[in-house]
């Protein structure tokens, strides 16, 4: 659909996402970016070759996330830079994404662990899941969580994003499907999750930014963007990642190409839901290694 | 007993798919149905050997396909049967085949996603980049290549042209396709659906379900093109006329406030929207380039629905 001017239903669009009178769920006090300053988001990304998982070498995964953390928080070494975020006495669940076509992929699994050990935490006190977290011994006691999944575009929420990717915290995941996915982001305020989220790993190694069919991909529609998204706010990850996505719909197709199925559940965790910031203009990009290709 | 040697997982024929392998209970009219269904597939597509059948429901969807099941649940989905295709060393290619309960719903879904070409199999379908999709009957059949390459394109092809022969009957398309003038007609891209959340993924009208489509009413999309450039025309089927003013009265309070008595309002790009109801129609012309050129399109629908069955409100 290409836009020529203002249409009443875009009028609509934009009112659809203002903030609305009597949020669902109270703000998340503390989350990053309530306090109306801008919210630092880092993209990170290298242009060696990716293996057969989809996932560059393990050890420049490590480097990307090292230094996305460091830029981050500010922090010359990578493990006072983690000890910010996690306690030595923390039981850590790292919250993975196993879909079959786009995996968190284990090399971001493992790097993610590693710095979680150096932080002090013993290895037992660490789970890597997705589907079985409440039923996951670690998950159940956790006191903190890293948060780490790919960026795909999806037939009903679209996009799957960082704040998506707790939906499997809640015992019935498809009772959120309502109104195409809009209040994904009240998840974040369950028990199982409510402030307990450390580090967001947005993983745009391969994203997909379009879907067709009863799987929603096609490799056709991947490329290899080769970064990682790092933020302590999931909403201002997802936002950045989506204006990747949206950057390259527009490039591949040739013209202003909407995702169908809007994902309304971003901003809609800014306005209604106080999880974080959507605004762009509210967050600072910081943007490390390889630039060609960035589309932000 | 079919097996593929690298997978270390027990696979079955397709007669013995309701036995093993199954997500969902199911009552013996259902494991009736899913057999029938299986049957319709192949067991092998040439040198790559089938895995056990998995057959999931309207509730069991969301374990195979995640989120995305709402598309097809959205359609009224009975039952899937997913049948997945492996040769070591070459991509999987997966057979997906819903039972949606009505032809008028496998047409519907179809409609869902129309990019790619004809591909003349069953009675509609598309190919493109690896993915096969058709109706026939009550049927939507997706084939799905991991990977497209020239033996996976034929052989996608291949398995979807058995299954479209092995299905015995032929559908009919929903009635209300019988209310859209042909006039300037993209027919290649008719839309069905019941619900607004689809009716937004094709055309964004509002956030919230003003027409108050719900999930029970029917409703087609249409583009047209013309003189006046590209419009787009909606007609809803609502249970009664009540019902089809009340959704009238709810568009016009949500879309169009401003139109007070008169059919249509110009909007904001210039171009003219309009609405009618007619019996238990309603029927929405979107960006047509003149009052007189929506009024004319809702004329024509207002005709095929026919005096004595619609009457205007």
């Amino acid at each position: 659909m290409i836009k020529r001017s203002l249409t009443r239903r875009d009028f609509l669009k934009v009112a659809s996402a203002a903030p609305l009178a009597g949020a669902l769920v109270p703000a998340l006090k503390g989350a990053p970016g309530a306090a109306g300053e801008k919210v630092r988001v880092v993209l990170v990304r290298d242009p060696s070759p990716l293996g057969s998982g989809g996932a560059p070498p393990a050890d420049i995964v490590q480097k990307m996330l090292d230094d996305a953390v460091c830029a981050l928080l500010g922090e010359k070494d990578v493990v006072k830079a983690w000890k910010r975020l996690i306690r030595a006495d923390d039981v850590v669940g790292i919250k993975t994404n196993v879909w079959r076509y786009l995996p968190t992929t284990a090399e971001v699994e493992q790097a993610i662990k590693r710095r979680v050990m150096d932080a002090g935490v013993s290895e037992e006190a660490i789970g890597i899941d997705d589907r079985g977290v409440l039923r996951n011994p670690v998950f159940q006691k956790a006191t903190a969580l890293v948060n780490a999944r790919p960026m795909r575009t999806h037939n009903w929420s679209g996009v799957g994003s960082l704040i998506k990717n707790y939906i499997m915290f809640t015992p019935q995941p498809s009772a959120w499907h309502g109104d195409t996915c809009a209040d994904l982001a009240a998840i974040w305020d369950l028990p199982a999750v409510k402030g307990k989220t450390r580090l967001n790993v947005l993983v745009m190694f391969t994203p997909l930014f379009h879907s067709v069919g009863a799987h929603d991909y096609a490799k056709e529609y991947t490329w290899e963007y080769k970064g990682l998204i790092v933020s302590r706010d999931p909403v201002a990850a997802d936002a950045t990642g989506l204006r990747i996505i949206q950057a390259k719909r527009n490039e591949h197709f040739g013209d202003d190409r909407p995702l169908p199925m809007k994902p309304h559940h971003i901003p809609l965790a800014d306005t209604r839901h106080h999880l974080g910031v959507s605004d762009p203009a509210r967050i600072e990009l910081v943007k490390l290694g390889w630039d060609e290709g960035a589309l932000v | 007993m079919v097996q593929s040697g690298g997978m270390k997982k027990v696979v079955v024929l397709a007669a013995a798919l309701a036995s093993l392998g199954r997500p969902v209970l199911m009552s013996q009219p259902e494991q009736s149905d899913a057999r029938l269904l299986g049957s319709f597939i192949p067991v092998t597509a040439g040198p790559w050997l089938s895995e056990a059948d998995q057959v999931f429901d309207a509730a069991s969807i969301f374990g195979y396909i995640d989120g995305a099941g709402e598309v097809y649940r959205s359609y009224n989905m009975k039952r899937l049967v997913a049948r997945r295709f492996h040769k070591d060393g070459k991509p999987d290619i997966v057979v997906d085949a819903f039972d949606m309960g009505t032809s008028g719903d496998a047409f519907g879904v179809f409609t869902h996603d129309l990019e790619g070409k004809d591909a003349a199999v069953g009675q509609g379908s598309t190919y493109k980049a690896g993915l096969l999709s058709f109706w026939k009957d009550r049927y939507f059949v997706s084939v799905y290549a991991e990977e497209e390459t020239p033996e996976t394109r034929e052989l996608v092809l291949e398995l979807g042209r058995a299954i479209a022969l092995a299905i015995p009957g032929e559908g009919k398309k929903p009635e209300l396709l019988k209310l859209l003038p042909s006039e300037g007609l993209d027919a290649g891209g008719v839309r069905y659906f019941h619900n607004h959340s689809v009716l937004n993924y094709h055309f964004f009208v509002a956030e919230a379900d003003i027409l108050e489509l719900g999930q029970t009413a029917e409703a087609v999309l249409a583009e047209y093109s013309g003189s006046g450039g590209r419009s787009r025309l909606l007609v809803a089927a609502y249970a009664d006329p009540a019902a089809a003013r009340k959704a009238g009265d709810s568009f016009v309070r949500g879309y169009m406030p401003e139109s007070g008595d008169k059919e249509g309002v110009r909007t904001e790009n210039g171009k003219w929207t309009s609405r009618r109801v007619l019996g238990r129609f309603l029927a929405v012309a979107f960006d047509e380039a003149t009052e007189e050129k929506a009024g004319a399109r809702l004329d024509a629908v207002e005709a095929l629905a026919g005096p004595g069955k619609a009457g205007r409100a």
